[in-house]
């Protein structure tokens, strides 16, 4: 019986299916990329609705922080306390400086037990609510790019009436 | 004179380093890409700050609300009253009890009665949205037994 014998040759893998997939893989990939910028929260302490003296255990008096703003809702003034720090962009500077001042220094343990209120005029925008959480929780560090913690309470006033 | 005859043959271009990029391409948004349901509407837009920073650890049950304004295609706003951007619709503060009530209905369904007082509400406000009716958000949503509360900004590369 004669047997044929068969010499070895190169078996051409198909490239072609391989390629297919891989593009609709890619199609995929970057029909479903969604680019978002990093969000981060503030967390905010207390209800509004909780009544006052539900805070037994706190002793320290809450350090009031005012925004007043206009009809459209521009910051017309910014106050710690009574002290009225303006309206510019170096007031919320001037706002963390306050607060450091009180706290004496960051990581200090008072910083877990005092607590901000703020006092936001109803169509004052939101983006000077969060401005002030900002200043209030505390301050970037340029050089070593950590944050230093200030103040973890904060709260809301009860809100205000619109201005009509 | 002879002219010599040029065959024309098909020259087969090489694809290796069309399928080098390719894989390249691929590998890149392989990594990028992030199939997490952070259910952030494009439509709001956050106010920016420095110290917003992604939480270490994720709330374990949150509700994400969306409040913002409708605007156009250009960027101006539709109505100058902001709404709750909820299932495709546009629902105002004043009209949310239901949505809210439902939320609460399924969470309680999927994860027992208790979960109500763990989940984070996630505030995703317009920076224009007045701070009064941020405030009556988070009001009614204490009404319906939410009681804890994150205000969510983007971060700011200074």
């Amino acid at each position: 019986m004669k047997v044929k014998s068969t010499g070895l040759s190169k078996v051409e893998i198909p490239m072609a299916p391989m390629i297919d997939i891989v593009f609709q893989l890619l199609i995929f990939f970057m029909l479903n990329l969604r680019i978002i910028a990093p969000e981060g929260n503030f967390n905010i302490n207390l209800p509004i609705s909780a009544p006052a003296n539900a805070q037994t255990d706190v002793n320290l008096p809450a350090i009031k922080v005012a925004l007043r703003s206009d009809r459209d809702g521009i910051l017309t003034q910014l106050m710690i306390g009574t002290t009225n720090l303006g309206n510019d962009d170096g007031a919320f500077d001037r706002l963390n400086h306050e607060i450091l001042k009180i706290i004496g220094k960051p990581g200090n343990p008072m910083t877990s037990e005092i607590e901000v209120e703020l006092d936001a005029d109803y169509e004052c925008q939101y983006r000077y609510t969060v401005k002030a959480i900002s200043r209030c929780t505390g301050r970037m560090d340029p050089q070593t790019q950590q944050v230093a913690r200030y103040v973890e309470k904060i709260k809301f006033a009860p809100p205000h009436k619109p201005k009509g | 004179m002879k002219v010599r005859k040029i065959e024309m043959g098909f020259t087969e271009p090489d694809m290796t380093p069309m399928i080098d990029i390719v894989f390249q391409l691929l590998t890149f948004f392989m990594i990028a890409i992030n199939f997490e349901n952070t259910k952030a509407d494009e439509r709001v837009r956050l106010p920016k700050d420095m110290l917003a920073k992604p939480p270490e650890v994720k709330p374990e049950h949150e509700l994400v609300l969306n409040f913002g304004y409708e605007r156009d295609l250009s960027g101006n706003k539709k109505a100058n009253v902001p709404t709750v951007f909820y299932n495709e619709r546009y629902v105002e503060v004043g009209n949310l009890t239901p949505d809210l009530e439902q939320e609460k209905r399924i969470m309680e369904s999927l994860h027992g009665k208790d979960v109500i007082d763990k989940v984070t509400v996630l505030i995703r406000a317009d920076s224009e949205v007045p701070t009064g009716l941020v405030q009556q958000l988070i009001k009614k949503c204490q009404d319906n037994g939410f009681s804890k509360f994150s205000l969510r900004a983007t971060a700011e590369e200074k």
